[in-house]
């Protein structure tokens, strides 16, 4: 892999591997997800979709291979280091935490750039009041994008599925990632909703600067709004390419349809 | 839902405190006023109260503010951050014996005699402080040793090494010296008289000056509630409560779960082992291997429960209830565990959560007030 390509590219996984136990989850993942991009990653269930943003996160340790984020080395870093690095992920099952706020859910990553100390907390200085203030202004600013300001002080599991759905969109945010994972950001909603969601993940790739690796199985979502897609099926990466590549490639067709004949 | 077309930076969300100077004469009284107003309390409340109800009742009033410090600050560990934690008296015991061995001996050596030196604020009170606070010290070291298995495990199994820790400390006391009678005996001691430490073994460390008294205990109380709650509201507490509600969630959000829970059981066994040092020198009490037990903690623990986790005002009022009730009830007192039990059966069929959930007391008014309107 020449230098300068690994350069241009944001977020890069080369030959990642992990296997748990006899079953090889994850085999040669290699991916580049360029700066302010919109890729997706699909797959049959049980493909290693899921897996592969526990690689990225480090919430698996790859058993072989490389991750670099804008060319630093993430393999064998804590998930805390990771996101601290510039990579945000939202899960598939929803992960809020239940018994706070919704404003405190967002706080509690918009607070990861801060530096109080405990010092400062219990005398309650100037420092620690001001950036108490300024992270809560902001989470309460992040809110207000995704018109989920007026439930700030509600508890997270009293908005409905699919705001709880924007308010892992909107923690993952406050993280100020380069990188954002988006795993299954899509399930549960009806298609009205998923429609607004496509023009909203559009809007905060362009609004934040980010990247965005997306995770779906809706095809009309993923289709409609990501630049490329990787395949992956049953931790082997069976295509890459842009969407209209990949849905016309038979063995993306063979994986998700099945085929008389294995294809060559 | 589409992206609301105003800048995330838009400044018209600041709260008003952001706006104020940073320094100027407000920011020490912000600081310190709450510490400050807590111990003139205590003042007031050790001038008055002896005389408004009686050395009994505050007798009383002392073994409810000590409590208080235990279970408020069980309650950053087991109820913040959510690590089961059954070995709290052992934390206060450590604290107790090492505070104790401080202000003895050291009376012993340098005043002659174990007894009281200096009137209130003397310089025998400052010396007890001290003691009490490297007391606090030495506990959060114990603390950080078994707060590190928190970090691989988990509910049930913590629990046990948390219980190990208190009972293990019990049977340790047991098997220490007979305490020193004089100075002479201290002067003459060599090396080898001091291990085990001379604490007095299964009968409990007697001859303790008393120095405890409501100041005392209302000043320590202010310090670890003050500082529990300004914990609670800020980015160290909220990531507390962040590991307590999803450890995985919490780690993707930046949360650095291992320090945060070692910090959690430093900072618990901190206060528990001051207020060890308060319970060490209280007058009318001697402090025995027993105080390190499972009992006594899982007293604390139920304060905790009862409480609310992560309510500091809800386990303040459990521990109030809890403290003073039994000695209202002397006539029962055979009883009293079975009433602790039934309370318990009757809590998690009612009220799982505790008394106040995870909310302060006058957030409940509020809520309250907001569903009536």
């Amino acid at each position: 892999m020449a230098l300068d390509s690994s350069i241009a590219e944001l977020l890069r996984a080369e030959n990642l591997c992990l296997n748990f136990g006899g079953l090889k989850a994850v085999q040669n993942f290699t991916f580049g997800l360029p700066l302010g991009a919109l890729y997706g990653l699909i797959g049959p269930n049980g493909a290693g979709k899921t897996t592969v943003f526990n690689l990225l996160t480090g919430v698996y340790r790859a058993d072989s291979g490389g991750i670099r984020l804008a060319g630093a080395n993430l393999v064998g870093r804590k998930p805390h280091e990771i996101t601290a690095a510039g990579i945000a992920r939202t899960f598939q099952n929803i992960r809020l935490f239940p018994d706070l706020s919704v404003l405190d859910n967002v706080c509690l990553a918009g607070q990861l750039r801060g530096s109080q100390r405990l010092s400062g907390t219990v005398l309650r200085t100037a420092h620690q009041r001001n950036e108490e203030a300024a992270i809560r202004a902001r989470c309460l600013d992040l809110l207000a994008l995704f018109d989920l300001r007026d439930r700030a002080e509600a508890l997270a599991t009293s908005l409905s599925y699919g705001h709880q759905r924007y308010l892992e969109i909107v923690r993952a945010l406050a993280t100020e990632p380069k990188v954002l994972l988006l795993d299954e950001p899509a399930a549960g909603l009806n298609s009205r909703e998923k429609r607004a969601l496509a023009q909203s993940i559009r809007d905060i790739r362009d609004r934040f600067g980010l990247a965005i690796l997306l995770i779906d199985h809706d095809m009309n979502l993923v289709m409609e709004i990501c630049e490329r897609i990787a395949v992956l099926d049953y931790g082997v990466t069976i295509a890459q390419g842009t969407p209209a590549e990949v849905q016309n490639d038979p063995k993306v067709i063979a994986a998700y349809l099945g085929c008389s004949e294995p294809p060559k | 839902m589409i992206l609301k077309n105003s800048h995330p930076t838009a400044g018209a969300t600041r709260s008003p405190q952001a706006l104020l100077p940073a320094g100027g004469f407000r920011a020490p009284w912000i600081s310190f006023g709450p510490y400050f107003v807590g111990c003139a309390l205590a003042a007031g409340l050790y001038f008055t109260l002896p005389v408004a109800i009686g050395p009994y009742y505050s007798r009383i009033v002392i073994d409810v503010g000590i409590a208080m410090i235990l279970a408020v600050s069980l309650n950053i560990v087991s109820g913040m951050t959510g690590q089961f934690s059954i070995g709290h008296a052992g934390f206060m015991a450590l604290g107790g014996y090492t505070a104790g061995m401080i202000t003895y001996y050291g009376s012993l050596l340098w005043w002659g005699t174990a007894a009281r030196h200096g009137g209130f604020l003397g310089v025998g009170d400052w010396f007890f402080v001290a003691a009490c606070m490297v007391g606090g010290l030495v506990a959060a070291a114990a603390g950080y040793v078994v707060g590190l298995p928190s970090l691989r495990l988990r509910g049930d199994y913590l629990a046990i090494v948390t219980l190990g820790f208190g009972e293990i400390l019990r049977v340790v006391l047991q098997q220490t010296n007979k305490v020193m009678e004089n100075a002479a005996t201290v002067r003459a001691s060599t090396l080898r008289d001091w291990w085990p430490p001379p604490v007095g073994g299964a009968v409990g460390f007697d001859g303790i000056p008393k120095y405890t008294n409501l100041f005392w205990v209302g000043a320590f109380l202010t310090i670890t509630v003050v500082a529990a709650y300004r914990i609670k509201q800020s980015s160290i507490g909220r990531a507390m409560l962040a590991v307590r509600e999803d450890e995985i969630a919490a780690q993707a959000m930046g949360v650095d779960i291992a320090k945060t829970k070692v910090r959690a059981f430093v900072l618990a066994a901190l206060f528990a082992g001051m207020a060890g040092g308060l319970l060490a020198h209280e007058p009318g009490l001697i402090i025995s291997p027993k105080d390190a037990g499972f009992q006594r903690s899982f007293e604390y623990l139920i304060m905790t429960v009862l409480g609310g986790r992560g309510s500091i005002s809800g386990v303040m009022l459990a521990a109030a209830i809890l403290t003073a009730l039994p000695e209202f009830l002397r006539d029962f007192e055979q009883y009293r565990l079975i009433v602790y039990a039934l309370l318990l059966i009757v809590m998690m069929l009612l009220r799982p959560q505790g008394l106040f959930g995870i909310h302060e007391i006058w957030q409940i008014w509020r809520r309250r007030g907001k569903a009536e309107a």
